[in-house]
């Protein structure tokens, strides 16, 4: 397998209309640019919805972490339907569930407590990218 | 003739969280949606057309709409035209900044100064857009009367005036209108032996039973009125669907005093 073969595809929300869908994009460029650039592409929703066969290929190619910022798990049911496995599904409100002291507010913007539950949020899918790299390589051995 | 309900501009931006550009078309959205038309326009997750429901894929059918692209592949727009309703207007961000000699957009999660720029020209572009949607059609229909509940007649209501530009600080918390899950209702109707899916009908019955209508001609031919807004109902076929409007608004009137 290439390289760029194993690296985990992110799959952050698209909502523009709530501050969680924010906080799913805000982490997932922490982890993509910051944590684990390496290891990681981020895949945009719309091109999933298009159905575009890059983007396609690219989740169908290697392990996906989606973070999805409501119930109806978009990001989650797209990469699905695109032919790609989820390793793990994020969902913006349970994250906060466990961390209610981050009240995140703001969309264009994030306040404070929003920028600090997509750290956490952050954290937890670049730890989940390493274990799904590790299982790879594993694999692969 | 009855007064005809306005409805609202749908925006849908392609949000495209790879390039920079995915970027200006999610704040300059926001931009339209929260500071510079605020009660003319709602939008909905462009994914949706595929994860969510049926009330959900009506929403370009329900809604005039434009979309807001990043880049040339169009996959606000051809989505939209796809699964929901041909898009009224489309924009793409890069015709824009090209336009504009805006320079390089930079930094899908911090914008440098070009795409901050753009976003200020998209909204003031997509502003106009949702301008013109709305004059163009309501001002001939409403005489310059009218709400910004899309489905409440005149007289019921009061003159909505355009978000000033440049807006107040108490407009700057007013939250984007999402259609996020809340779909728009849809009911399959049977008409000239075919089942029809027709959109919004649930939410006319109610306007209709709040003003007080009645059974009756007059009734018939304004729920035909208001249902062709967000429906194409066939000149053949009007008487037909004329009768199937008022015996389902029967039905709804029926039920709606079997459960208070």
């Amino acid at each position: 397998m290439s390289e760029s073969g194993r690296r985990v595809m992110i799959v952050p929300c698209s909502g523009i209309g709530k501050t969680y869908g924010t906080v799913s994009r805000e982490a997932a460029y922490e982890v993509v640019e910051e944590m684990r650039p390496d290891e990681t592409r981020l895949v945009a929703l719309s091109l999933l919805v298009m159905g575009d066969s890059e983007a396609r290929a690219a989740v169908a190619g290697g392990p996906a972490i989606t973070i999805d910022g409501c119930k109806l798990a978009c990001a989650s049911k797209m990469v699905k339907e695109s032919g790609g496995t989820v390793v793990r599904e994020f969902d913006v409100l349970e994250v906060y569930r466990r961390h209610n002291d981050l009240k995140p507010q703001g969309i264009a913007l994030l306040n404070e407590d929003g920028e600090r539950l997509a750290r956490v949020l952050a954290e937890e899918v670049a730890a989940t990218v390493d274990a799904a790299r590790s299982q790879e390589e594993g694999r692969d051995a | 003739m009855p007064e005809l309900p306005k409805k609202k501009v749908g925006i849908i931006a392609c949000s495209g969280e790879e390039i920079a550009e995915g970027t200006v078309t999610r704040l300059a959205a926001l931009q339209v949606l929260e500071r510079l038309r605020p009660h003319k326009t709602v939008t909905i997750c462009l994914p949706l057309f595929l994860a969510g429901g049926e009330g959900d894929r009506a929403f370009a059918k329900f809604h005039h709409t434009i979309a807001i692209d990043g880049c040339d592949k169009r996959c606000a727009a051809q989505a939209t035209e796809m699964y929901s309703g041909k898009p009224a207007a489309g924009i793409v961000v890069t015709d824009i900044v090209r336009e504009g000699g805006l320079g390089p957009v930079e930094g899908r999660r911090r914008l440098n100064e070009a795409g901050r720029t753009a976003v200020a020209a998209t909204a003031e572009r997509v502003a106009d857009l949702v301008d013109d949607l709305l004059g163009s059609e309501w001002d001939r229909t409403r005489e310059g009367h009218g709400t910004d509940d899309p489905l409440v007649g005149a007289g019921q209501g009061t003159e909505v005036q355009a978000a000033p530009e440049n807006a107040a600080p108490q407009e700057a918390a007013v939250q984007a209108t999402c259609s996020c899950g809340s779909g728009i209702p849809i009911q399959k109707v049977e008409i000239e032996g075919k089942s029809v899916s027709l959109v919004g009908l649930s939410l006319i019955f109610e306007r209709f039973e709040q003003a007080g209508k009645n059974m009756g001609s007059e009734t018939a031919g304004d729920l035909l009125d208001v249902a062709r807004i967000y429906n194409p109902i066939p000149k053949d076929a009007e008487g037909a669907y004329t009768s199937a409007l008022i015996r389902e608004y029967a039905a709804f009137l029926h039920r709606r005093r079997k459960t208070p």
